[in-house]
């Protein structure tokens, strides 16, 4: 018995050094890929994120001050960049801007939508906002948009609301509400928070890398769901395109906010930062795994075809009146979106050997 | 044949199976204590609103989230009965702990796990064995049988576990090793030789030897208590690198079972030893269970294709950590009338345990989508048809897809017979 150990075990050795030089790369370090994304994708995303609602905060306190066209516009563009600003920190729901207690994840607190019309006109009428309840859509950067942005963009409207003592303190209720949550996560990821993602090494369940991957998917998907499908009506049961349901629909910015929420998905997965820096991302770490090469091709090939479906859908008219009159161009990006899922999802995780639940596997 | 009856009834000492009962009612309560200090009652079985049922147990649905509370603080105490008590007490702790552990087991079949089988089974053979007598008190005996129906299934779990890893994938190519390992290369002190390319080779031969024979070297006196370091070393290191909650434990409590703690039998006073040790009830009863045991897992052999990726008898045979396997299933929901297909996002209905064991396993897939039919029937669509996208990878190979993706999922039905609509694996 020994022997056969023994001559077995010499056999794998020889065979297995014969292989070594065929490997597709060596050491990858997976510190090295969490310290690029705290570094240069998460931090600055909610630095800027931070300092974008503090213009957006100055933009509606000169707005309540004085209710005039001039500054609507002024607060209208604050709102269009904090906005984009967040599609970039969108995907980074866990640890700090994670579920914790009564308080939901941020997205959920601040990026929820569509919004109630009908709980915002309440809650203003009311005059006391309750700005930490269940009601997710009536507060968040969607509840602002619907108050600073006229559907068929009749600013006069807005500005005749406006009127309203209720309406302006709601308004700076909501943008205060937003500022608390986003400050609290950005001072997090300037402090201890930053280590400690680096630290956590590993990839288990409850890992950086786990964490960031299971977020990454869940805001990959929630394009495809929640901002391309719903609206289309692509839920079972729904019998029509539901316009109401898109993203920045008051504004009317849903194409060019989908594909900011787009380049932010492609910056993580290749590891790259705002300004096109390339770091070390998802692809450098497929790069060094078995079967990971594969992967990459299959990602890439189908990724730019998701960007040219994108690319294919008419800037005008609104994405609100295409869906209803000719929605094919949208529809095929929620096509290419759904193809493209099992390279993220499945395919991705299976290959990195990351743990996505905290369940017990199977021993041996 | 007498001899052999003779052979199984004869007394030996009882001091193993006193140690075995010991640590395993004892891990048992440890296992339900931290599976609720988890929150895994309510992230299991009472906060999914759809639950995978077993295969003729569809019947059993989870209590209520205080009913399931109570049944594990009864498994507790069943189980501190299984290690503690004797006569009447012990027997009915055994039964209690059987039945509460197997029924939460079938509640699920998402978190089916072969240790988890493992247990159940060994619940099972602890209701059978004749009464114990008192814990870690030398001097008693028990017949044979009583020890050696724990040996023989731990046996049983160990070398077929083994000869389920000799296959290509395992052994020539060193997957799902060659993916889950390097994943642990930043653990303390060892980390290090995980990213090392010939520890996958290593450790998939070493695994494979060491499941065929551990249980051969227990059972001989000379190579025992090496071959028990070999246990401790092997189970520690497998639950370092691997998320399988208290599996190394149970498995190094459990294979105590293999030593005799005392060797001077016949010294030691005969006491509660009954005459009739064997009855022929449960003498029919084991013969049949460890045919079952011995025959069951082979059941594979008579399904066409990679048993691998239809996992067409798969469980229940003690084939763990075999692959690396995920997939992506979408389900699209046609009303009939209207000719609108919709597409379903699995997470409105699934935790994300349940999600990605349903992704890669066809009967799963079936009875979701059965679920899905009549979910959306209730919901006024007018005869749903259901189809699936499924596309799984398999040890890190490209994914593809595992079933017809335009067959209407509807008019199939889960049974033993093989599965037609499942596309066959292209290497």
């Amino acid at each position: 018995m020994k022997k056969f150990i023994a001559i077995a075990l010499l056999g794998i050795l020889a065979f297995a050094c014969k292989k070594k030089n065929s490997e597709p790369s060596e050491r990858f370090d997976r510190s090295k890929m969490l310290e690029n994304f705290a570094q240069n994708l998460i931090r600055p995303a909610f630095e800027d994120l931070k300092n974008q609602v503090i213009t957006l905060k100055t933009a509606a306190e000169n707005f309540v001050q004085n209710t005039n066209l001039q500054n609507l516009q002024a607060l209208q563009s604050a709102w269009e960049s904090a906005y984009t600003a967040w599609q970039y920190a969108n995907a980074y729901n866990f640890g700090p801007a994670g579920e914790q207690g009564l308080r939901k994840a941020l997205v959920e607190e601040i990026g929820t939508f569509p919004v109630s019309e009908t709980k915002i006109e309440n809650a203003i009428a009311n005059g006391n906002p309750n700005l930490s309840d269940f009601n997710r859509d009536a507060r968040g950067f969607l509840a602002i948009e619907y108050l600073i942005f006229d559907l068929n963009g009749n600013n006069d409207n807005i500005l005749n609301n406006f009127a309203s003592a209720n309406r302006k303190n709601f308004l700076i209720g909501v943008v205060n509400n937003i500022q608390m949550r986003i400050e609290e996560v950005a001072l997090a990821w300037n402090g201890s928070y930053f280590d400690e993602f680096i630290r956590n090494n590993g990839t288990d369940a409850g890992s950086s890398t786990s964490q960031l991957y299971n977020e990454f998917i869940k805001s990959f998907e929630s394009i495809k769901n929640y901002k391309v499908g719903l609206p289309l009506g692509k839920r079972p049961g729904q019998i029509q395109a539901e316009p109401t349901r898109l993203e920045a629909y008051y504004s009317g910015k849903t194409l060019q906010m989908i594909g900011e929420h787009l380049k932010a998905i492609q910056n993580i997965w290749y590891g790259t930062d705002k300004n096109g820096n390339d770091g070390i991302g998802f692809k450098e770490y497929l790069q060094s795994v078995e079967g990971g090469a594969a992967l990459i091709a299959a990602t890439e090939t189908q990724w730019s075809a998701v960007l040219n479906a994108y690319n294919a859908i008419p800037q005008s008219p609104r994405i609100s009146e295409q869906i209803l009159n000719s929605p094919a161009a949208f529809d095929k990006l929620f096509t290419e979106l759904q193809k493209h899922t099992r390279f993220f999802k499945s395919d991705m995780s299976s290959l990195l050997g990351i743990t996505i639940t905290y369940s017990s596997g199977d021993g041996d | 044949m007498r001899k052999f009856v003779s052979y199984l009834t004869a007394p030996i000492p009882a001091y193993p199976l006193g140690v075995f009962r010991l640590v395993f009612g004892l891990l048992m309560v440890f296992g339900t204590v931290r599976f609720m200090v988890l929150g895994w009652i309510e992230e299991h079985y009472t906060e999914p609103l759809f639950h995978f049922k077993y295969w003729g147990f569809e019947w059993i649905e989870p209590l209520p989230r205080i009913a399931l509370y109570g049944i594990h603080f009864l498994m507790i105490a069943a189980a501190l009965g299984v290690a503690l008590a004797t006569k009447a007490l012990y027997r009915l702790s055994a039964i209690t702990l059987f039945l509460t552990f197997t029924y939460t087991e079938l509640i699920d079949l998402t978190y089916y796990l072969n240790h988890y089988y493992f247990v159940s089974l060994i619940c099972l053979l602890l209701c059978l064995i004749p009464s114990p007598p008192p814990v870690l008190k030398k001097g008693y005996l028990v017949p044979r049988w009583a020890i050696g129906i724990f040996r023989f299934q731990i046996t049983i779990v160990y070398v077929y576990a083994g000869l389920a890893k000799i296959n290509y994938d395992w052994l020539i190519e060193a997957l799902p090793l060659k993916i889950w390992l390097p994943a642990n290369d930043k653990l303390p002190i060892i980390g290090e030789i995980f990213s090392w390319s010939i520890t996958p080779y290593l450790f998939s031969w070493a695994g494979m030897i060491y499941d065929c024979t551990i249980p051969f070297f227990l059972m001989y006196r000379k190579t025992r208590l090496v071959a028990y370091l070999a246990v401790i070393v092997f189970h520690t290191l497998v639950g370092l690198l691997f998320q399988i909650g208290i599996f190394p434990l149970i498995m190094i409590g459990g294979t105590l079972i293999f030593f005799e703690f005392e060797t001077n039998t016949l010294k030691s006073p005969v006491l509660h030893l009954r005459k009739q040790t064997l009855s022929w009830a449960i003498a029919v009863f084991l013969f049949v269970f460890f045919t079952f045991q011995l025959l069951f897992p082979w059941r594979y052999l008579l399904y066409k294709g990679n048993l691998f990726w239809t996992e067409e008898g798969y469980r229940f045979s003690w084939r763990v950590m075999l692959m690396e396997k995920a997939g992506t299933a979408t389900f699209y929901i046609k009303d009939t009338c209207t000719g609108r297909e919709g597409v379903v996002n699995n997470r409105e209905f699934l935790n994300d345990h349940q999600e990605k064991q349903m992704a890669m396993q066809p009967d799963m897939i079936l009875q979701f989508a059965h679920f899905l039919g009549k979910y959306y029937e209730k919901q006024g669509l007018c005869k749903p048809q259901v189809r699936a996208e499924v596309y799984v990878t398999l040890n890190g190979r490209p994914s593809q897809l595992l079933i017809d993706p335009n067959l209407n999922l509807m008019n199939e039905k889960d049974t033993f017979a093989s599965k037609k609509w499942i596309i066959h694996h292209q290497p």
